[in-house]
C-alpha cells in the first residue's frame, strides 16, 4: 500500500520538525544541570544493607554451648539484614590455605542490622569446623560473606504455621527464626521439635524456652535417654500430630541426611509432603572411593596454576587446600556461586545435579559438588 | 602492568556482543564481570525443581532461518547462532485492561494481526494497514541507515523513505491519531508500551512502530535452556576468538590520559591495573561519570544530569506445582494494565501500593517441557516510574516485597481467572535492591535512560558522534544509543564494538 504520512497543513512542516530532533535534544543536554553525579543512591544503599558483599568481622565472643558446639559472634564492619534461617560464609586463611564454610546464623536478623553483631553456631566436625573449635579467639579477624540460601520461611508460598524439626547442630537457623518471630522481624507461627541424643546435646535450652509464647513453641525429643518434661525417642508422626495441632502447616527440616529421610517418610503418613515440606542442603562431603591423585590445571584471573586432586575429595577442597583464592557458598551444589568452565577432564556430581542446563551444555560445573575422575583443567572465577 | 588493545567493563548482552566485535576485529580484548557469571540480566536460576528465565520474555527481532530478523542476522556473524536452541513463541500477546473491558488476543503475522484486530475494532483495517506501511518504511529505512554506518544522505532519506523522516518527529500517539486510527485499535496496539518504557505521548513512533513490525512480522523467539543459554554461547565464542573473561572482578575507576583527558587504564577492585586506551561500559553512565572516571568533563555531567531514569524493575517468579492447564492459565504473555491512557497508567506505576501493572509470562505456553509434568512456571514483570523503593528501609524491605508480590498474583488471578495462589511451590522476587545489587544500577533502573519526547531513539542515533565525549570510552548496553531491550542491548554492542574497533585502527 502505497501511503504518504502528513500531519501538519503543509508536508514540509513535519520534515522541519524532524531537522530539530538533534538541535533540541542538543540543547536540553547542555542545559543540563553542572553539579557532580550522585555517588549513591537509596536504592542501591538499602541493597549493600541486604547483599553487603564479604566483609571483615572480628571474632567479639566464644561461648560453648554443648561438648563439642560453641556459637561464635562476630562483630560486623556494616550492617546487614537477612532472612531467619538464611547462612553466611565465614573465611579465615589456615597455614595458607584460604578456607570458608557456610553457617546457618543463630543470631537475629535485628542484630546483625541494628548492632552490627552476627553469630553463628558450629559443631565440631570437620576440618574447618575443627580448627575454629579449637584454635579461634576473640579478637580474631575473619572474612563473613552475603547472607545467602533458600531456607526461610515465605509468606506467600508457606503455611502460616510452620513446624520446624531439628537434628542435632539444625537447631541454627530454628533459633534465628524463634528470635526473629518475637522482635517482629519474621511473621509466622512457629512450633520447633528439636532431636538431639541426650539432654546434654541440646543448644540454647534455656534460650528456646525462655522465647517460648504465641508464636513460638518448643518441644525436644530425645533419642537416648528419657527425661522428665521431654519427649523420648524419634521424631515421629505421632509427635508431630501432637505437636503441631492441625494438619495446615509447612514443615521445614535442618539436619542429617538420615532425619531427612526419616522425617520424611512421617510427614507423608500425614499428608504432608511437596511444596509443604522444606529442606535445607547439607554441605558435600567426601566420597568412599579408594583416593587417587590426579592433576588440576587452574586458571584463575589470568594466572595459572597446577595443583593436586584427589579423587575421594571434592575439587573445591582441592583448590582451598592448595591455597587458591576460589569462590564457593553453599557447598552444595545449589548455589552455582563456584561456576567454573571445565576445560577438559572427567568428574563426578555428588547427588542431584542441581546446574542450570546450558552449564551442562557448555561444560560448566560447580566444583563444591564434584569429585574428580581424572587429569582437569578449569577456568575458575576470582574468589 | 597487563595491556589490551580494549578492556570491556561488564558481560551483560551488550559487552559479550562487544567484546565478540572487538576480537573479529583484530583486537586484545579483556572483559571484566563483577558478578560469577556472564549475561548480566540475560541469565536463569534454579529453585527446586524449575529453572527461572531471569528477564527475557520474548526475544525480538530474531525470527527463523527462513525469515531471519536483524538479531539473528547478527548473530550469525558473530557465530553464535547455531550454539543455541532457539523455539518459537506461538502468539503476540494478550492485553487485558481494566477501565476500557478490553481483553484481546493479538497473533503473529501482519494480515493475521491486521485481520484479528478488525474483529475487535470493526473499521479499523485500513488504519492498521497505514500503520504497517509506515512501520515497513521506518524498518527499510533503518535498514538504509545501517549500511551506511548511520552516515546517511539526507536527500535519499527524504526522497526514499520519506514517512521515515516526516513521522519521525512524534509520538505514537500523536501519529496514531493523525493515521485516523479508532481509539480502541490504539489501545490494542499500544500493549507493547511497557516493553520500551515509555507512555505513548513520550514514545517516539518510529521507535515503537520498528518494534511493532519486527515482533508481528518476524515472531518472537525463546531459547530453550532461558537467556542463559545465549549468555554462555558468547563468554564460549569470545574464549574461541582468544578473549577472556575474568569473573567475580569489579572494575572500579577508570583512568585518563594527562594529555588528552582519553582512556588509559582501568583499576580492579583488588588493585590490579590494566593498560587500555579503549574502554566499552556495558554498564550505567551514570557510575562510570559518577564514580569510576578519574576526570569527569562538565559536558558529560549536564547531559547525564539532564536525563531521566527509566522504569524500576520488579520481577516475581513462580514455580507451580499444577499444570497451566489445571490453573487456567491459558497464554504464554499477558499485558494487564488499569488503563490504556498510557499516561495516566505511567502515574499510577509511581508507587508500590498502587502498581498492579505487569507483563506476565507462562513460559509452558511456548514451550511446554520447561518444567517437569504437572507443574509450570510464570514470572511477572513490572516498572515502578518512580524511585518509589528509594523509600523502603532495609527493616521494612521484606515485607514490601511481599506485599507488592501478593498484589501482583491478585491482579493475575482478578484479570484471568486462573487460580495460583495454593500452587506456588517455589517463589522468588527480584526488586529493584535486587536489580542494583545485581548490576550496579542506580536505584534499580533496568531500562537505562527513558526515551523522553526530546531523548528518543532517533536523535540519540544521529548524535553518536557528539555523545563520545571521552576519547576511548563507548557505551554499551540499555544506557546507550539503541536504549533499553535484548535486541537492543546487542546492537549496542555491536555499535559501540565495532566503533571501538575503528578507533584502534586509527591510531595505528
Amino acid at each position: 500500500m502505497d501511503y504518504r504520512f502528513k500531519k501538519q497543513i503543509f508536508g514540509f512542516m513535519d520534515l522541519l520538525r524532524f531537522k530539530k530532533l538533534v538541535p533540541n535534544r542538543r540543547r536540553h543536554l547542555e542545559e543540563g544541570s553542572p553539579t557532580h553525579l550522585p555517588e549513591s543512591y537509596r536504592v542501591n544503599d538499602t541493597a549493600a544493607v541486604l547483599h553487603p558483599g564479604p566483609q571483615k568481622a572480628v571474632l567479639s565472643e566464644i561461648i560453648r554451648q554443648t561438648a563439642d558446639t560453641k556459637t561464635y559472634t562476630f562483630d560486623l564492619t556494616s550492617p546487614m539484614f537477612f532472612r531467619a534461617g538464611q547462612y553466611v560464609t565465614v573465611r579465615a586463611e589456615i597455614d595458607g590455605a584460604i578456607v570458608q564454610r557456610p553457617y546457618a546464623v543463630s543470631s537475629s536478623p535485628l542484630t546483625a542490622l541494628r548492632e552490627k553483631k552476627l553469630s553463628v553456631t558450629v559443631k565440631k566436625a570437620g576440618y574447618f569446623s575443627g580448627w575454629l573449635f579449637e584454635n579461634a579467639k576473640e579478637g580474631d579477624e575473619f572474612t563473613v560473606g552475603d547472607p545467602s540460601g533458600d531456607f526461610y520461611h515465605d509468606g506467600i508460598r508457606d503455611s502460616f504455621h510452620v513446624v520446624g524439626i531439628a537434628g542435632g547442630s539444625g537447631i541454627t537457623p530454628f533459633y534465628s527464626m524463634a528470635q526473629a518471630v518475637k522482635e517482629g522481624s519474621e511473621d509466622f507461627d512457629l512450633t520447633l521439635i528439636y532431636g538431639a541424643r541426650t539432654l546434654k546435646d541440646i543448644a540454647f535450652a534455656d534460650k528456646l524456652k525462655a522465647l517460648t509464647g504465641d508464636k513460638f513453641r518448643f518441644v525436644c525429643v530425645l533419642s537416648d535417654e528419657k527425661q522428665e518434661g521431654f519427649e523420648h525417642g524419634f521424631i515421629t508422626a505421632d509427635i508431630i500430630k501432637k505437636y503441631a495441632a492441625s494438619d495446615d502447616f509447612t514443615a521445614m527440616m535442618c539436619g542429617p541426611e538420615a532425619m531427612y529421610k526419616f522425617v520424611g517418610k512421617e510427614l507423608e503418613s500425614l499428608g504432608i509432603t511437596g511444596k509443604r515440606v522444606r529442606k535445607e542442603a547439607n554441605c558435600i562431603g567426601n566420597r568412599d572411593v579408594k583416593p587417587v591423585e590426579y592433576n588440576l590445571k587452574v586458571s584463575i584471573g589470568g594466572e595459572n596454576f597446577e595443583i593436586k586432586a584427589r579423587s575421594d575429595e571434592t575439587i573445591l577442597t582441592a583448590m582451598e587446600r592448595a591455597g587458591l583464592k576460589v569462590p564457593s557458598k553453599c557447598r552444595a551444589g545449589g548455589c552455582g556461586y563456584c561456576h567454573s568452565k571445565l576445560v577438559s577432564g572427567k568428574y563426578t556430581i555428588s547427588g542431584i545435579d542441581k546446574r542450570r542446563l546450558a552449564d551442562s551444555k557448555f561444560s560448566y560445573i560447580h566444583p563444591c559438588c564434584s569429585y574428580p575422575d581424572s587429569d582437569m583443567e578449569l577456568i575458575v572465577p576470582n574468589g | 602492568m597487563v595491556n589490551y588493545d580494549a578492556v570491556v567493563i561488564g558481560a551483560g548482552n551488550g559487552g559479550l556482543v562487544a567484546a565478540i566485535r572487538l576480537l573479529q576485529g583484530g583486537a586484545r580484548v579483556i572483559v571484566v564481570e563483577k558478578h560469577n557469571i556472564p549475561g548480566g540480566f540475560a541469565t536463569s536460576f534454579r529453585r527446586g525443581r524449575f529453572e527461572f528465565e531471569a528477564s527475557l520474555h520474548e526475544l525480538n527481532d530474531f525470527g527463523t532461518a527462513e525469515n531471519a530478523g536483524d538479531v539473528r542476522v547478527l548473530f550469525d556473524e558473530l557465530g553464535v547462532t547455531d550454539k543455541i536452541e532457539w523455539l518459537q513463541i506461538p502468539e503476540a500477546y494478550r492485553v487485558i485492561s481494566r477501565e476500557e473491558k478490553l481483553d484481546a488476543t493479538m497473533p503473529f503475522g501482519v494480515r493475521a494481526f491486521i485481520d484479528k484486530m478488525e474483529s475487535y475494532v470493526p473499521g479499523s483495517r485500513k488504519s492498521m494497514e497505514r500503520f504497517f506501511t509506515l512501520a515497513e518504511n521506518i524498518h527499510a529505512a533503518q535498514a538504509y541507515s545501517n549500511s551506511v554506518n548511520g552516515n546517511t544522505d539526507s536527500k535519499i532519506m527524504v526522497s526514499k523513505y520519506g514517512n521515515f523522516v516526516r513521522t519521525g518527529s512524534y509520538s505514537v500517539n500523536e501519529v496514531l491519531k493523525a493515521i485516523g486510527m479508532p481509539k480502541k485499535a490504539r489501545d490494542i496496539l499500544n500493549a507493547y508500551w511497557c516493553y520500551l518504557g515509555a507512555h505513548c505521548d513520550d514514545l517516539s513512533f518510529i521507535h515503537y512502530a520498528s518494534m511493532v513490525y519486527r515482533y508481528i512480522t518476524k515472531g518472537a523467539a525463546m531459547p530453550k535452556m532461558r537467556s542463559h543459554e545465549i549468555s554462555l554461547a558468547l563468554a564460549e565464542r569470545i574464549r574461541e576468538l582468544g578473549g577472556e573473561i575474568w569473573f567475580n572482578t569489579e572494575a572500579v575507576r577508570i583512568i585518563t590520559d594527562e594529555k588528552d583527558g582519553g582512556i588509559s587504564g582501568v583499576v580492579l577492585k583488588d588493585g590490579k591495573e590494566i593498560a587500555t586506551r579503549h574502554v566499552v561500559a556495558n554498564c550505567s553512565p551514570h557510575v562510570v561519570y559518577g564514580k569510576m572516571l578519574d576526570k569527569v568533563p562538565e559536558k558529560a555531567v549536564r547531559a547525564l544530569n539532564a536525563r531521566k531514569f527509566a522504569g524500576r524493575g520488579f520481577t516475581m517468579f513462580l514455580g507451580l506445582n499444577k499444570s497451566a492447564d489445571e490453573l487456567g492459565i491459558q497464554n504464554h504473555n499477558y499485558f494487564l494494565y488499569d488503563t490504556m491512557d498510557t499516561v495516566k497508567q505511567y502515574e499510577i506505576m509511581k508507587n508500590i501500593d498502587t502498581n498492579t501493572v505487569q507483563a506476565t509470562v507462562c513460559l509452558n505456553r511456548a514451550y511446554p517441557e520447561c518444567s517437569p509434568d504437572g507443574t509450570c512456571m510464570m514470572y511477572f514483570t513490572t516498572l515502578y516510574m518512580s524511585d518509589d523503593w528509594g523509600n523502603v528501609k532495609a527493616e521494612n524491605y521484606f515485607s514490601t516485597k511481599e506485599k507488592a508480590a501478593r498484589i501482583m498474583i491478585e491482579r493475575f488471578e482478578k484479570d484471568t481467572g486462573a487460580k495460583i495462589y495454593d500452587s506456588i511451590e517455589e517463589i522468588s522476587v527480584a526488586t529493584p535492591m535486587t536489580y542494583a545489587r545485581y548490576c550496579g544500577h542506580p536505584e534499580g533502573v533496568i531500562y537505562g535512560y527513558e526515551s523522553q519526547y526530546w531523548d528518543g531513539l532517533t536523535p540519540r542515533l544521529l548524535m553518536m558522534k557528539e555523545d563520545y565525549i571521552t576519547r576511548g570510552l563507548r557505551f554499551a548496553g540499555g544506557y546507550s544509543m539503541r536504549l533499553s531491550g535484548y535486541s537492543s542491548a546487542y546492537f549496542s554492542g555491536d555499535i559501540s564494538g565495532r566503533q571501538t574497533v575503528g578507533d584502534i585502527k586509527k591510531e595505528g
